[in-house]
């Protein structure tokens, strides 16, 4: 017999099948380990020796680590669901998708959580290999506070992510380049390898639109510098704001990218 | 009585920087619930994009379209919630992922639980054999075992109303065979309500479908039970002609005789030869074979023919429904 659905079921229960599917998928092959932990460690290594080679302070090896870890987050949440979405179009599964009655935000939701889980372990082992290779020190006292600025970022990345999304429906392979043009200026602005004080004061409000810059920056003082709440509170009401703003502008953009797709037929038709 | 589904004067125009292309132009059609409809054409006539339409999945550039009681613009979701859609040669899923963990997923997506999930897959695989392939990848089984994955998951949700778009294409005869097979079955045991079937294999939908309606050039040309259309053609002067040719392009002149209402032509590449089938206007099939020789083609055998639906198509448009445009 047929059951009418909540609107939350027609969320969280596609959200779970594709965190399932992206989970399962992730890890059936191993060379996961090779493109998601060894090779990124690469890059973070040359920063960090770059960074002792000038004499730079120790510190800033944890801001090389968390800008590596939160990075991949980043990319998953934001990027990936975005491009994950476009894949989902090309191979005629989004179509099948939304003959269902289940809503998007629920399959970009669940890309996210599959990605996430599976770059969480990415990152916990950047962190793990940080400390014990290059002696990284953080304040663990200060981990909560950090997990909060952390899930806020994620969250409002979401909402900024499905958005963005909407783009890869209508404007297929355009949709991509869109994502590619923006992805150097906002890795520049983010500070994925630097702290944003650094900046000149003009690029640091700049920098404040961007939650993952945002968020960085909180991380990194809490777990860092020892700041507490009574510093960070600033970085959780813009996390907090830009969380229901880009959620809501999100969801605006998104349903309107998939009503035009329907009416230009761009839902279905491949190649576009 | 409510209909299943119901569209009226449905139009859908493509725009594109070549210029506009109406893919269906003025599409009426009344499906009553419980019977297999099927909806027949040849590639191109607007059979997938109607489809489309009644799937929700694209937008009606004008017109209404009715799914389940529901309008498919303005009731979208409630629409979503009674159907689904099966298109043959379908490809669709998560090939690093076996059958069984495809199906677990859109189990989710129709908000089945885990365990709900489980236990329709083991109600599918009775329905549709699926054992021997359920714990395979999906990116390694055969396009047969991909058509019976298709099914299950348009099965997924016990449908009231469910789309099935060329669900025959590109399968060899047994595996075509067992498909119809399952689709006759869906019906007869009341597992789904009403069928859409598109197909432009006459005798598929000759097999499967209460009733039919014959699209061309996004226009519905004919309709009517399949006996209803045979009897169209029942008086038609109908003859096959098997000859030796190669270059099917030498027969256009065909086109031009008065006495020719519609031919197609299939060859057999192997043997390199080619039977025409010709809907007459009079019995006078000498004038026809002694041009064919003129033109230096040679006749094998001439056979006069009974008439079959594929006969309505070639009647009312010209050509075969197989044939490609030119």
């Amino acid at each position: 017999m047929r059951r009418s659905r909540s609107a939350l079921n027609k969320v969280l229960r596609p959200a779970l099948g594709r965190a399932f599917v992206r989970i399962k998928g992730g890890n059936r092959e191993p060379s996961w380990i090779l493109w998601e932990i060894l090779l990124p460690m690469i890059m973070i290594a040359s920063v960090i020796w770059a960074y002792e080679h000038l004499g730079a302070p120790s510190i800033f090896k944890g801001f090389v680590i968390l800008g590596g870890a939160m990075m991949s987050y980043w990319y998953n949440v934001l990027w990936g669901m975005g491009r994950t979405l476009y894949w989902e179009k090309e191979t005629g599964n989004l179509e099948l998708f939304l003959l269902s009655d289940s809503r998007l935000p629920g399959l970009l939701l669940g890309m996210a959580l599959g990605g996430m889980f599976n770059t969480s372990i990415r990152s916990i082992a950047v962190i793990i290999m940080g400390v014990y290779l290059f002696n990284a020190e953080f304040n663990v006292s200060a981990l909560p506070l950090a997990l909060l600025i952390f899930f806020l970022t994620l969250i409002s990345l979401y909402g900024l992510g499905m958005g963005l999304s909407g783009l890869h429906i209508v404007y297929g392979r355009m949709g991509v380049r869109i994502n590619e043009a923006l992805d150097e200026p906002i890795m520049f602005l983010s500070g994925q390898y630097y702290p944003i004080s650094a900046f000149p004061t003009l690029l640091q409000y700049a920098a404040g639109l961007i939650p993952l810059a945002v968020g960085l920056d909180g991380v990194r003082r809490a777990l860092l510098l020892g700041e507490g709440l009574e510093t960070l509170y600033i970085h959780l009401i813009i996390l907090a704001v830009a969380t229901v703003a880009f959620y809501l502008i999100g969801m605006k953009m998104l349903n309107s990218l998939v009503e035009r797709g329907r009416r230009d037929g761009r839902l279905i038709l491949r190649w576009m | 009585m409510e209909q299943a589904i119901e569209t009226i004067n449905l139009v859908r125009v493509f725009s594109s920087p070549q210029g506009e292309f109406k893919a269906l132009d003025n599409v009426s059609i009344s499906v009553p619930n419980g019977i297999i409809y099927g909806l027949l054409g040849p590639n191109g006539a607007g059979k997938t994009t109607l489809i489309r339409i009644l799937a929700t999945l694209l937008l009606p550039t004008s017109g209404d379209a009715y799914v389940g009681g529901f309008h498919v613009v303005r009731e979208a979701n409630k629409v979503r919630e009674i159907i689904n859609l099966v298109s043959g040669g379908e490809r669709p899923g998560y090939g690093i992922l076996t059958v069984r963990e495809n199906l677990m997923y859109y189990g989710q997506v129709y908000g089945l639980t885990w365990s709900e999930t489980k236990r329709k897959i083991e109600e599918l695989d009775q329905l549709l054999g699926l054992s021997d392939f359920l714990d395979k990848r999906l990116n390694r089984i055969s396009t047969g075992m991909m058509q019976k994955y298709a099914l299950a998951r348009g099965l997924i949700n016990d449908p009231d109303i469910l789309f099935l778009d060329e669900p025959t294409l590109g399968l060899d005869v047994n595996n075509a065979r067992a498909i119809r097979r399952v689709i006759k079955r869906l019906v007869e045991e009341g597992r789904i309500k009403t069928i859409l079937l598109t197909s432009h294999y006459m005798a598929e939908v000759e097999e499967l479908c209460d009733y039919i309606s014959i699209i061309d050039q996004g226009r519905i040309i004919a309709r009517g039970a399949p006996e209803e259309l045979r009897r169209m053609i029942e008086k038609e002067i109908i003859y096959d002609v098997d000859i030796r040719l190669r270059d099917v392009d030498r027969l256009n002149f065909l086109k031009r005789l008065d006495s020719v209402i519609g031919h197609t032509v299939k060859t057999r590449q192997l043997s390199g030869e080619a039977r025409i089938r010709m809907i007459l206007s009079s019995e006078d099939i000498g004038t026809i074979i002694r041009r064919l020789e003129d033109e230096g083609i040679h006749v094998l055998r001439v056979s006069r023919s009974e008439p079959s639906l594929e006969d309505v198509f070639l009647k009312l448009v010209g050509k075969g429904i197989s044939d490609e445009e030119k």
